[in-house]
This record gives C-alpha cells, sequence and structure tokens, in this order.
C-alpha cells in the first residue's frame, strides 16, 4: 500500500514539473500562409521589371446598394479603401463620396450615388458596421 | 462533470495525498475533455478594422501580404498600394528595402521601366532644359550619401479621434535608409532657373484613371525655390547600397530630409521650374494643416472655416517603443532591455526619455549611434519589473531645437503630424 502510494506521488510529481508546459496542440485553423513570389527571368538590356501587383481586394458585405459601391468605386480603388476605414458616420461618406466626383471626377449616377450613400450608411457606420 | 466539481474533487484529493497542488493534478484526474479545455485556442485573426474609437495596436490591423520586391508586409489597400512596415524592422535604424513602407495615390503605377528611353526632364522656367540618362546621373555628378527617415504625412492616423478618412496607419509608415544620388541643386544650376521663378514641381510615373487635369490623373508636388531645404534635397538612385524597389520608386526619387514623404515624388521624371505657385489639388488642398501650434485644430473650427490651412512640412519630433511589444509575458525579476527608434524632421535627437509606470519619472535612455540629423536615431533603457502586475512604459524625445514630445494628439482634418508619447502595456507574471 506504502509502495502503490510513493508511486502515485512520483509520477505526480513528475506530472507536475510539466504541467504548466501545453505540448503537441495543434489546431487545422490557421492564420492564413504568404507564397513566395517566384524570381523573374531578366535579360541584360534597358528595360527594368517587376511582377504584377497582386490585388488583395476584400469582400464588401453583401446588401443593397453592393453593385453601385462595386462597380464606380473600383475605377480608381478596390474596395480596400472602404473596408480599411474605420466605421465612419454617415456625413463623412457623403462628404467621401461627394470628394470622389467633384474633386477627383468619378462618374457616378446620381441614383447611383444615392444607393452607396445608402449602403455604406446600412454597413459601414458606428452603428451599423459589424465586419 | 462541471469545472467547479472537478476542481473540487482534485482539491480534496490532493489534500488527502499531502501534496501541494498543480495544473498536472487537474487536467491529470479529469480527462481529456477537460485537458483540451485548457489548451490555448488557436490564434485569432485581428479584426480587419479598428473604430470608432482609436487604434489601439502598434501597426494598422490589415493582413499581411507579399509584393514583388518586398517582405510580407501589413497590407492597407491594394490597389492603389498602400504596405505597412512592420514594428519589429524599428529595431534597426536602417530599414530594408523590401521591408519599406509603400503609399501611391493612384493605380498606375510603372512594372517595368526601360532606362534606354526614361529621361528625367528639367524644365519649366530654365535657360536650358535638361534630358538626362539614368547614365548620366551615375556619372555626371558627384555622388552625396546620407540616411533620412521618410515618413508618411499620414503615420498613426488610426490614433486620432474623431477618426479621420484616409489611410488608417499604425505607425509603420515611415522608414530610414542611406539614400545615394544627385544633389537637386546641382541639376537645377545646370538648367538655370530664370529669374521670376517662385517653385519647383515635381512629378513621376504614377497616373490614375482619373480625366486628365484632375488629381485622379496625376500626382505633382512642388517646393518653394527660396526653401533651404532644396539645398539638402538629392535625386536619389540607390537604396542602402541598391536599386530603389520599383514599389519604391525606381529608377529615382526625390529625397527631401527632414519633410514628410509626400514631397519624395517617386520614379521622378519631371523638374518642372514655374514662375507662379502651383495650386493643383495635391498641394491645395491636399497635404494642408492648420496653421496653429502643432497644426491641431477641432471639427467645430474647420466647419465654421476658422482654420486657416498651410502646406505640410517638416516631421515633428517623436519616438517609438519596438521591444518588448507587449505580446508576451515578462517574468519579475528579469532585466529586460527596452529598445526603440525615434526621428525628428527639425534635426538630431538630443534625448530619449524612459519612464515605467511603477516608478514614475522620466529617465535619460541610452541612443545609439548617430547615422545623422535626419536619420532614427534607436535608443534601448534597462528595465527590471520587481513584482507582477500590468506596467506602462513611455517613451519622449527631444530633439536639438529642444522639441519635445507632448503627452497630448493632434486633430487635424487630414490626419497628419501626430506625434504623442507613445506607450506600451506590458504584463509581468510571477516568477516564483
Amino acid at each position: 500500500m506504502l509502495l502503490v502510494l510513493l508511486t502515485g506521488i512520483c509520477v505526480l510529481a513528475v506530472g507536475a514539473i510539466y504541467a504548466d508546459l501545453e505540448i503537441g496542440y495543434y489546431t487545422a485553423e490557421n492564420l492564413g500562409r504568404l507564397a513566395q513570389p517566384a524570381p523573374l527571368r531578366l535579360r541584360p538590356n534597358g528595360v527594368y521589371s517587376v511582377a504584377a501587383y497582386p490585388l488583395y481586394a476584400p469582400q464588401l458585405v453583401p446588401g443593397t446598394g453592393r453593385q453601385d459601391a462595386a462597380a464606380y468605386c473600383k475605377t480608381c480603388h478596390t474596395p480596400s479603401y472602404i473596408t480599411m476605414q474605420p466605421p465612419l458616420p454617415a456625413a463623412i461618406w457623403k462628404v467621401e463620396v461627394d470628394k470622389m466626383g467633384k474633386v477627383f471626377g468619378a462618374q457616378i449616377p446620381t441614383d447611383s450615388q444615392a444607393r452607396i450613400l445608402q449602403y455604406l450608411d446600412a454597413h459601414y457606420t458606428p452603428k451599423t458596421r459589424k465586419r | 462533470m462541471t469545472q467547479s466539481s472537478s476542481n473540487h474533487t482534485r482539491r480534496a484529493l490532493l489534500k488527502t495525498l499531502g501534496i501541494g497542488s498543480g495544473a498536472f493534478a487537474f487536467s491529470y484526474f479529469a480527462g481529456a475533455s477537460a485537458f483540451a479545455q485548457q489548451q490555448p485556442s488557436a490564434a485569432k485573426r485581428l479584426s480587419p478594422f479598428t473604430g470608432p474609437g482609436a487604434n489601439p495596436y502598434w501597426n494598422s490591423v490589415g493582413p499581411m501580404a507579399t509584393y514583388p520586391q518586398k517582405a510580407p508586409l501589413v497590407l492597407l489597400t491594394d490597389r492603389p498600394v498602400q504596405l505597412e512596415t512592420p514594428r519589429h524592422y524599428f529595431l534597426d535604424p536602417i530599414t530594408p528595402n523590401d521591408a519599406f513602407f509603400i503609399r501611391w495615390h493612384l493605380e498606375s503605377i510603372p512594372n517595368e521601366v526601360d532606362l534606354s528611353s526614361w529621361r528625367l526632364r528639367v524644365e519649366g522656367n530654365v535657360n536650358k532644359p535638361l534630358e538626362l540618362t539614368f547614365s548620366d546621373l551615375l556619372h555626371k555628378f558627384k555622388p552625396a550619401t546620407f540616411a533620412a527617415v521618410n515618413q508618411c504625412s499620414g503615420n498613426s492616423r488610426s490614433r486620432f479621434g474623431p477618426r479621420v478618412a484616409g489611410g488608417q496607419w499604425g505607425n509603420g509608415a515611415m522608414g530610414c535608409a542611406r539614400w545615394t544620388g544627385v544633389h537637386f541643386r546641382e541639376l537645377l544650376d545646370m538648367a538655370g532657373v530664370k529669374s521670376g521663378s517662385v517653385q519647383v514641381q515635381m512629378q513621376g510615373l504614377e497616373r490614375g484613371k482619373g480625366p486628365k487635369g484632375m488629381p485622379s490623373y496625376e500626382f505633382k508636388k512642388s517646393l518653394d525655390l527660396s526653401n533651404p531645404v532644396l539645398d539638402e534635397c538629392i535625386v536619389a538612385y540607390a537604396m542602402n547600397g541598391e536599386p530603389l524597389p520599383m514599389l519604391n520608386g525606381f529608377p529615382v526619387r526625390l529625397i527631401v530630409p527632414g519633410y514628410f514623404a509626400t514631397y519624395w515624388v517617386k520614379c521622378l521624371t519631371d523638374v518642372r521650374v514655374l514662375d507662379k505657385p502651383d495650386e493643383n489639388f495635391w498641394m491645395d488642398p491636399a497635404y494642408r494643416v492648420p496653421d496653429t501650434p502643432r497644426g491641431t485644430t477641432t471639427p467645430a473650427d474647420v466647419a465654421a472655416g476658422k482654420v486657416k490651412m498651410i502646406p505640410i512640412a517638416r516631421m515633428p519630433v517623436r519616438s517609438f517603443i519596438v521591444s518588448p511589444d507587449g505580446a508576451t509575458k515578462i517574468p519579475a525579476g528579469l532585466p529586460v532591455t527596452v529598445r526603440g527608434t525615434s526621428l525628428s524632421g527639425f534635426g538630431s535627437i538630443a534625448k530619449v526619455e524612459f519612464s515605467d509606470s511603477a516608478r514614475g519619472g522620466w529617465r535619460e535612455a541610452k541612443l545609439g549611434e548617430d547615422l545623422g540629423r535626419y536619420a532614427f536615431r534607436i535608443w534601448e533603457c534597462e528595465w527590471t519589473p520587481e513584482k507582477p502586475g500590468k506596467y506602462s512604459l513611455a517613451v519622449r524625445a527631444t530633439d536639438e531645437k529642444g522639441n519635445v514630445q507632448p503627452d497630448e494628439g493632434v486633430w487635424n482634418p487630414g490626419g497628419y503630424l501626430w506625434n504623442k508619447i507613445e506607450r506600451q502595456e506590458i504584463v509581468v507574471g510571477d516568477a516564483a
């Protein structure tokens, strides 16, 4: 009986040393991985090239007006210019959309502009932004 | 079995055995399912945005992405491209070319430059317009080399309250490289600036999809010809002893030491001497800051039209804690070296001071090698947290002009000029 108890204490003591270590725990979930670019074939002429710049455009949240936003905004930039922003009040989105037309020359029909604003209000303000 | 009852069982058992407590006992006796509960969950992705409050992270929160000639960097936007340098690169006073941040305004940027037809033009209000080849720049001028910090005007914009629209940079829209090139003044002198000239305008290969004449078509920046910074500017063809990465402005870019990056025109092709001030969008209203101390104002004053705006210029003094970064605990009693970097557009860093919340007060940090008055100056300070708990570390720099970092942020509509004292929370663990 004493021997059994002592053995038990030994097992526990050894176990206790490793108790704080978390070992061998893997998960199928991952954070994503990045491919390495292959080198270009180079020739000793005057042309200096790099590969095409990759796009990593995020998805806009589904909803009414997404098509308008996707179609007109992407002339000059991908939706990353929308998703990168913090949640912005509707009034600020209006300033931004107006700027795209008046300052940058984006030709967005009035009804599409209205739908884009409604869409941004519905998904990208402090009250409405979920993702 | 619930966790509390299994804990109860464990305590009872340990008491019976007469030995001390240990997490092992719980997992050993409670079985596999409880064991799994103790394990750390898979690392979680950061949310892709922050706000409406300030971004609490050192860098911006985008995913990491790879671009040609670049290490994985934090992606803000993919077209036009904006990439931020991850924090750890700033342990070194020189930022590697492949980690140097990227910020373009327009989407049509070169993937290819043919140096057999490429020319740098110096034209406009000059006596003798120039067309220089890359080889001319290499061989017909005495090269100049110096280290200088290139920092986006909107670096740390995500700290603003209320938040403003624009590139939501953390602190990594900056870098310091050794630039080699031709004195800008020499080019102007060679072309012969005519009297009555007021500004010099720079333009590169960057183009956009917008209509001609609109800021979405081209990007142009100008500096006053009377500005003494022109004597320090170079047209750089080398960055850290290598060709510039295409995304950083191959084959040449303008270096304007001490000034924000907006003037450091990439893929420079056209230098135009102007006889009247440049009023294009990228000079006015873009890249303007309030004509107030520190360039700060309020949304109300802007809305009321009370704020006079002037072109952004030199970078205010800043300093950063790079390591430890708060991602891991530090055992109590372990001496650690707190390390970071600093910069000022007004000249050399005179002093960097460090503070920890337990001890309070400021003490001087040890400065690293001086790479020049417009370079990063790294610093370090030994720190031993005595007890477990939460600590807040702070750092502030003072430049040669006596400018000290304040403990208040700024607010302006462009999201520029942030230079508040930086803090890092550190959790110190029990080491008994």
